[in-house]
């Protein structure tokens, strides 16, 4: 009886709706095009994929607050640029370009941090700021430069293996290994831990997380801080697949990453979410970039359908609150 | 309350940086008699507007005139620079230079600076329904003949391959978008010069896709009796990895046999595009056959590498020097026109010419 329950509150569950139809959307377009189901498509959707997966993990935190962290996006620009331009134009290691471009984003995380909780802005606003803030710093950094990290086979050119390993001619994905690490590590963290806890009690009710004695500023703030280590990462796995690193990009990653995580069943109002859901969230949203091109259409269709999705995730959203109230 | 006004407060620190950042940038005021020029570039997304800007800069230096040059952050930003355009001729410099990311989106902004005596000098693009006797020069690559010679060199490297088809094959095309002059003559330019080549052969060619690209080539054909297929890919924002993606769908076709990238973003979302699919290569029929436009460390080492096949490249510094030293006569009041400069195609073998090597950037 108690297993017949498991299995249908699995159904129940916004995740494993959103795993089926990761599964559906493949299969749908593996059959509508033969180019799609190729190995090197699955190598494409999942070089892709890393950046958002990792600005998705760290954002959660936020979202769970019931706040948004818009600055991840440019933010990821704005480090990659930084570490990037002291690898190639002042001759740093790549090790030490990517813990600049990592604290980075720890800074910038520290700084939303202190605006929303100490400083009460809403985190819409805070964000925003920041987001503009890092889209200029980005080109300050480099100069107006685009940067190009060390390409595949040159010098200091090792951190591309993290993601990606080439054994004989084949490529393997190994980076998907490091998020399905990454997620069960923060989901850990998220349910297990001080940290994780109390982000979701702040996000479920901040008055009575106050009353009960949690050091609310303090968590508050440390849920922007893990978000933009991630965004970090994100700028890592970034310089990692794409030649180059443009300034004045960046803008709209962000949304596609929170877009993910919200799909994936992280309340838009906060309080609910998990680091796997935003994990599946993120792939729904790879997949429609990757494969509606396949299908015919246009660049201007792909949007308007990830924004028709997004749109029925929340719905669901606002609906299991509804029956919940019931 | 008082948390009301520390967010106040935060705010008001918050606009005033961002404020002081405006100001220093439109530090060139105007001097005693100096003359006073505003350079509009279209993004410092690449490092050919680097190279524009520091021949901007060479020959202000030169000439003894003050420059200031500003630039939306991307390509795609046409509103922030027709924003630009707006502020700068209410600087009443005496000129500007204008690289337009949008045909249409400056027109009204033209009239404004001719009504207040402004000369407009376009580079780059050109504005080609501008108000009559608003733009005085337009220094720029002709484009459409850029894309041609793209298309002729492809061409010639295909042609065993299209000759020898038995079934329909397919060239692909990504342009960063479809608003400005430069990229969608080039566009236009490429496919109409493919068609014309093929067609001299027997060959029919379709062309699909974009739809701006397929309503202005000059013959787009039926995909239905096609020999040579032209696919043209159009990504939403001007981004390496919108390129690249778009690149990607094309690539991955079995019966895909070129590629072109109509400036240095598409050109390195098609490099980004085959880290994966390792299908791009000199050997016509067994690998794609990439032409690139522009230069640029990536587009440089793909095509010394043997993975591009080659590239037009401009002349962004000469450029750049050329377009204010027609500003500069313009405000002497000597008579000007119009100023073509050339596209010259590279490939591993002249990349150390003469004639080509000063022409690519990093």
């Amino acid at each position: 009886m108690n297993k017949k329950n498991n299995v249908l509150s699995k159904f129940n569950n916004q995740k494993f709706i959103v795993l089926l139809v990761v599964i559906a959307l493949f299969i749908f377009f593996s059959i509508m095009s033969p180019n799609f189901r190729k190995y090197t498509t699955v190598l494409s959707i999942l070089d892709y994929s890393y950046y958002i997966i990792l600005m998705a993990i760290g954002v959660t935190f936020p979202l769970i607050t019931g706040g948004v962290d818009l600055s991840i996006g440019t933010g990821l620009i704005c480090y990659s640029l930084a570490g990037g331009y002291l690898i190639v134009h002042c001759g740093w290691p790549t090790w030490a370009g990517m813990l600049v471009s990592v604290l980075f984003g720890v800074l910038i995380g520290l700084l939303n941090g202190c605006l929303v909780s100490l400083m009460n802005l809403p985190p819409f606003l805070a964000t925003l700021c920041t987001c503009m803030i890092t889209r200029g710093l980005g080109s300050l950094c480099s100069k107006g430069f685009g940067i190009p990290w060390p390409t595949a086979g040159t010098e200091g050119s090792w951190f591309r293996n993290i993601f990606k390993i080439t054994v004989g001619e084949t490529k393997y994905p190994i980076g998907f290994i490091w998020m399905i690490l990454l997620v069960i590590v923060m989901g850990f963290v998220l349910n297990h831990t001080k940290i994780g806890r109390y982000t979701i009690a702040i996000g479920s009710n901040k008055e009575a997380a106050m009353l009960s004695g949690i050091n609310v500023k303090f968590y508050h703030t440390m849920a922007y801080v893990i978000s933009g280590f991630f965004a970090g990462l994100a700028a890592i796995a970034y310089s990692a697949v794409f030649a180059t690193v443009q300034p004045g990009s960046g803008a709209g990653f962000e949304l596609e990453a929170i877009g993910g995580a919200i799909i994936g069943g992280v309340s838009a109002s906060g309080g609910v979410g998990s680091i796997s859901g935003s994990l599946i969230g993120v792939f729904v949203i790879c997949l429609l970039k990757t494969g509606l091109p396949y299908i015919g259409l246009q660049a201007n269709w792909q949007q308007i359908i990830t924004g028709l999705v997004l749109i029925g995730a929340v719905l669901v959203d606002i609906l299991k609150k509804k029956k919940a109230v019931k | 309350m008082k948390k009301k006004v520390l967010a106040l407060l935060t705010s008001v620190a918050l606009v005033a940086t961002m404020l002081t950042a405006c100001g220093s940038e439109s530090a060139g005021s105007k001097g005693s008699g100096d003359l006073n020029f505003e350079i509009i570039v279209k993004s410092y997304q690449s490092s050919y507007w680097q190279a524009a800007v520091t021949g901007v800069n060479q020959k202000a230096g030169e000439l003894g005139v003050k420059v200031n040059c500003t630039g939306p952050n991307a390509e795609s930003d046409i509103a922030d620079q027709v924003n630009m355009l707006n502020n700068a001729i209410n600087n009443k410099p005496d000129g500007i230079g204008l690289a337009a990311c949008d045909q249409d989106a400056c027109l009204d902004s033209l009239q404004t600076a001719m009504d207040a005596g402004i000369p407009v000098v376009c580079f780059d693009s050109g504005i080609p329904n501008a108000p009559a006797g608003s733009v005085l020069s337009t220094v720029a690559t002709d484009n459409y003949a850029a894309g041609a010679t793209a298309a002729d060199n492809l061409y010639a490297a295909l042609k065993d391959t299209i000759a020898s088809a038995t079934a329909p094959v397919r060239v692909g095309e990504v342009n960063q978008e479809a608003t400005s002059e430069s990229i969608t003559s080039r566009g236009l330019g490429f496919i109409d010069k493919f068609t014309e080549l093929a067609k001299a052969d027997g060959k029919s060619v379709a062309v699909i896709g974009n739809e701006y690209f397929v309503n202005n080539c000059k013959e787009a054909g039926s995909e239905a009796d096609a020999d040579i297929i032209i696919e043209v890919a159009v990504p939403a924002q001007t981004t390496v990895e919108l390129c690249a993606t778009a690149a990607a769908t094309i690539l991955n076709k079995d019966d895909t046999i070129g590629m072109f990238g109509s400036n240095q973003v598409a050109a390195e979302g098609i490099l980004s595009a085959n880290e994966n699919l390792g299908v791009l290569g000199t050997t016509p029929g067994e690998t794609i056959l990439a032409a690139g436009f522009d230069a640029g460390s990536v587009i440089k080492s793909a095509i010394k590498g043997g993975t591009m096949y080659g590239a037009v490249t401009q002349s962004p510094l000469a450029m750049g020097q050329t377009t204010v030293e027609t500003l500069y006569k313009i405000a002497n009041g000597e008579k000007v026109s119009d100023i073509p400069t050339q596209g010259y195609w590279y490939n591993a073998d002249n990349m150390e010419d003469a004639s080509i090597a000063p022409n690519l950037y990093d």
